[in-house]
């Protein structure tokens, strides 16, 4: 049962991996940028949604109220920092990107304190269920849900629908994207939108699911998430979901089994690289 | 005697078979002429002799040796050299500099080797003197990436010939020139076969290709067509057809 | 008087950081974000030998090829995943770094070592670390002119021209991550003595990041452009109050603007001038 249990564990870790990871995979699917600032963009959904909640005491609040700063954000950010190095090599926005992270790590301490926010009424945290021998708490199970019904809908956009075909006709061929008259700065911006508003709700969720919201709760959480993006084989959106969970997974396991070896982080970022020796394009990527 | 031999070349890429069992020999001293409409393979055939690409089947020898799975880099330092379709320069460097790279092999063959080495003189003054020959001097202190297409062309042809190679593999080194600049190379070709090297080229330009190959292979679908001399090749009818056809649905 | 011999020394071991991450990255063209990784693995093994009674030169040497020799592989392990993964792939090198010695008693968990024996004063490790970065200085601008550096450079600019000129690519990578991995051990091998302690935290990811900001704000590919980003940075937290309560608002801003405006960096900036840096 233990061993289930770990698992379950895994997968609900998983589920914020993947709302995390999909987003950063959309980024890079689309402008080959590895998008770390998105840390920041989740902190900021985290850190209003629990201004919300608090303020107005309903967590339905605090999940729309940071998927609006995240969704505000995210296109922003593309706009200040990507657009204008966009021709530039690889590199240069990976460390423009880097450098919002960290300079808004310390932002985020400046504006809010440096020692984190929790919520006054987290009743999805104390509200619990046991069944068959497991426990867990309404945040988890929300996770999950959240997860399930937001990447569903992605799916349902992307393949079903007009814009969502758009979309994935400029992921492929830009150029030719555009001869068809298709905006190719609007599918950006598009881009941007979904991935951060699916790391706005992550981000309350997780809050939610320590009972904490801080300033360097991003960076890491965005580190796996380029490590999943890379693992899942490049731009390769069902990769990625397999990825988040194998990495939830693994981390789950591992910080049993290896727990006198390695920590959690290292646990994640050694699976990256076995991984990556093994199939260096990734779990599903073709080479 | 055969310089370099391909055996029943075999790849794949999806379930497409891009080049299928294509088995050939270049003898030494030969200026072959590889051939065939758009899509024929002819580019996925040179990159699995040059190394790029792996073959899913078959092998490749340079003078009988086994080279299939070597090194892109130990070829060229075997005299194996290979310009691409799209040119591939050094942008933040000189055409002099890009060619001083190719003829510095030598040095640079091991990192360790190359640290203790600092004077360029020997390896500029050969630079100098390939561009002349391609008719370039004039660019040789520009940065490759202020210099048109053609002086690109021509400056990967010098930086291939740097190598000192016995094997020369050119993918449409003809492309993009205009006409006066391709007979042009296309004579230097003919010169350098004549001084010894042997050359495998891929080219659209039909005109220029039938001048100077003695020898030419036809390429269609990913299979070999057909071989022979030049005139007689050109003028047998599946071969015009392979052309035509590929025109009408092109 | 001591105040400024250990800002000294501190500048000093920044610019051997800074030097052998652009030997991987500025000449070479590979990004590494995981450098504080190797600064660590030559501290910790330096410190180790130490403590066990090793003389003090030894233990150095020890701490470099440690270092020296992780980086090889990793070298070898960049050699199998693509340019732009590259970046992760040794950002999670300084995690597994970090995330293992967090849990070895041996080297001192969470704790770090401490009471590492102490052979110089301070003046002798401002000696020590200033004459080290100056060799290193030296070593950076003679690699430039070399046929070495001229090959770096081919890799950085486009690998696969690279090989079909017979360049040997990856002998030239793992070269790169040698050479400026053991720098790193170097500097890593002076941290722990002269500090005397060491605990992992130091050689965490917004270490290597800070690294990375010396080189990128001096200069990414200029010797001297670095050494002048890695002493400015050194020096910038020490002078204003501001600055180093609020260390990753600043570097991270100046990441961002050197980026937007001036990739070059400050060695770019004084070229537009007119100033060429070698």
């Amino acid at each position: 049962m233990y061993y289930a249990e770990l698992l379950l564990v895994g997968l609900i870790w998983g589920c914020t991996y993947a709302m995390m990871a999909l987003g950063l995979t959309l980024v890079y699917g689309l402008l080959r940028i590895l998008h770390v600032a998105q840390a920041t963009v989740f902190t900021l959904g985290a850190y209003i949604g629990l201004l919300a909640a608090n303020y107005s005491g309903s967590l339905a609040v605090a999940f729309i109220a940071g998927a609006i700063a995240a969704g505000a954000l995210g296109p922003l950010i593309y706009r200040f920092v990507y657009q204008p190095i966009l021709d530039r090599p690889p590199f240069v926005a990976l460390v423009a990107s880097i450098g919002v992270l960290i300079a808004m790590e310390d932002g985020f301490r400046l504006l809010f304190g440096p020692y984190g926010l929790s919520f006054e009424h987290n009743t999805w945290f104390t509200t619990t269920y046991s069944f068959a021998g497991m426990t867990m708490n309404l945040v988890q199970i929300w996770m999950v849900v959240t997860a399930v019904v937001l990447l569903s809908a992605f799916a349902i956009f992307a393949t079903r629908t007009r814009a969502g075909v758009a979309w994935r006709a400029t992921v492929s061929d830009p150029p030719m994207a555009e001869s068809f008259g298709i905006s190719v700065s609007g599918v950006r911006y598009v881009n941007f939108l979904i991935a951060s508003v699916l790391a706005g709700i992550a981000g309350v969720l997780v809050g939610l699911l320590n009972n904490l919201v801080e300033p360097g709760m991003g960076s890491v959480i965005a580190y796996k998430g380029l490590a999943i993006i890379v693992l899942g084989g490049l731009g390769s959106v069902p990769g990625t979901l397999v990825a988040s969970l194998a990495l939830g997974v693994v981390e789950s396991y591992g910080t049993v089994f290896l727990d006198k070896v390695l920590d959690r982080d290292a646990i994640a970022f050694l699976f990256l690289i076995v991984v990556l020796m093994i199939r260096p394009q990734g779990l599903l990527g073709r080479r | 005697m055969t310089l370099l031999e391909g055996r029943n070349l075999s790849i794949a890429f999806g379930g497409v078979h891009a080049v299928e069992n294509v088995s050939l020999a270049v003898a030494k001293g030969e200026l072959l002429g590889l051939i065939g409409p758009n899509g024929a393979g002819k580019t996925t055939l040179l990159r699995l002799l040059t190394g790029i690409l792996p073959p899913d089947t078959g092998h490749v020898f340079f003078e009988g040796r086994d080279i299939t799975r070597m090194p892109i880099h130990r070829r060229a330092q075997l005299g194996f050299a290979l310009t691409h379709q799209i040119v591939r320069p050094f942008r933040e460097m000189t055409l002099a500099e890009n060619v001083m790279m190719a003829a510095a092999g030598e040095v640079t063959v091991r990192p360790w080797k190359a640290l203790v080495a600092v004077n360029a003189r020997r390896e500029r003054e050969r630079a100098l003197g390939l561009l002349e020959r391609l008719g370039i001097a004039d660019g040789a202190d520009k940065l490759a990436r202020n210099v048109p297409l053609g002086y690109l062309k021509r400056m990967q042809a010098a930086r291939a010939l740097a190598l000192n190679p016995r094997l020369l593999m050119l993918d449409e080194p003809l492309a993009g020139l205009n006409a006066a600049e391709a007979t042009r190379l296309a004579d230097l070709i003919v010169d350098l076969n004549a001084g010894g090297i042997t050359i495998v080229l891929v080219e659209h330009n039909l005109g220029e290709v039938t001048r100077i190959a003695r020898r030419l292979l036809v390429l269609h679908n990913g299979a070999l067509l057909g071989e022979g001399e030049p005139r007689a090749v050109m003028a047998r009818a599946d071969v015009r057809d392979a052309y035509l056809g590929a025109d009408v649905h092109a | 008087m001591d105040y400024y011999v250990s800002v000294a020394t501190f500048a000093a071991l920044n610019v051997i950081l800074a030097l052998g991450l652009n030997l991987i990255s500025g000449f070479c063209g590979q990004v590494s974000l995981g450098h504080a990784a190797f600064y660590g693995l030559g501290a910790y093994a330096a410190a180790l030998c130490s403590v066990a009674g090793v003389p003090f030169p030894l233990a150095i040497l020890v701490g470099v090829l440690v270092a020296g020799i992780f980086g090889i592989v990793v070298g070898f392990a960049a050699l199998r995943v693509r340019e732009d993964f590259l970046a992760i792939v040794t950002m999670g090198v300084g995690f597994l770094f970090l995330g293992a010695v967090r849990k070895q008693p041996w080297l001192g968990a969470e704790m770090g070592i401490a009471k590492i024996p102490s052979p110089l004063d301070k003046w002798g490790y401002a000696a020590l670390a200033i004459g080290a970065a100056v060799a290193l200085v030296v070593l950076s601008l003679h690699v430039r002119r070399s046929w070495m550096g001229r090959a770096f450079g081919a890799v950085a600019q486009d690998e696969d021209a690279a090989r079909t000129i017979g360049i040997d690519v990856a002998g030239y990578k793992i070269t790169a991550f040698f050479l400026g991995t053991a720098a790193a051990g170097l500097a890593g091998g002076i941290y722990a003595h002269m500090t005397q302690l060491i605990i992992p935290d130091t050689f965490n990811f917004i270490q290597s990041i800070t690294i990375l900001a010396m080189v990128v704000i001096g200069g990414i590919g200029s010797t001297i452009g670095v050494v002048a980003g890695a002493i400015l940075l050194t020096l910038m937290p020490e002078l204003f109050r501001f600055i180093n309560d609020y260390k990753l608002l600043v570097y991270g801003a100046l990441l961002l603007l050197v980026m937007r405006f001036s990739p070059g960096g400050l060695a770019g900036l004084l070229q537009r001038l007119g100033l060429r840096l070698a």
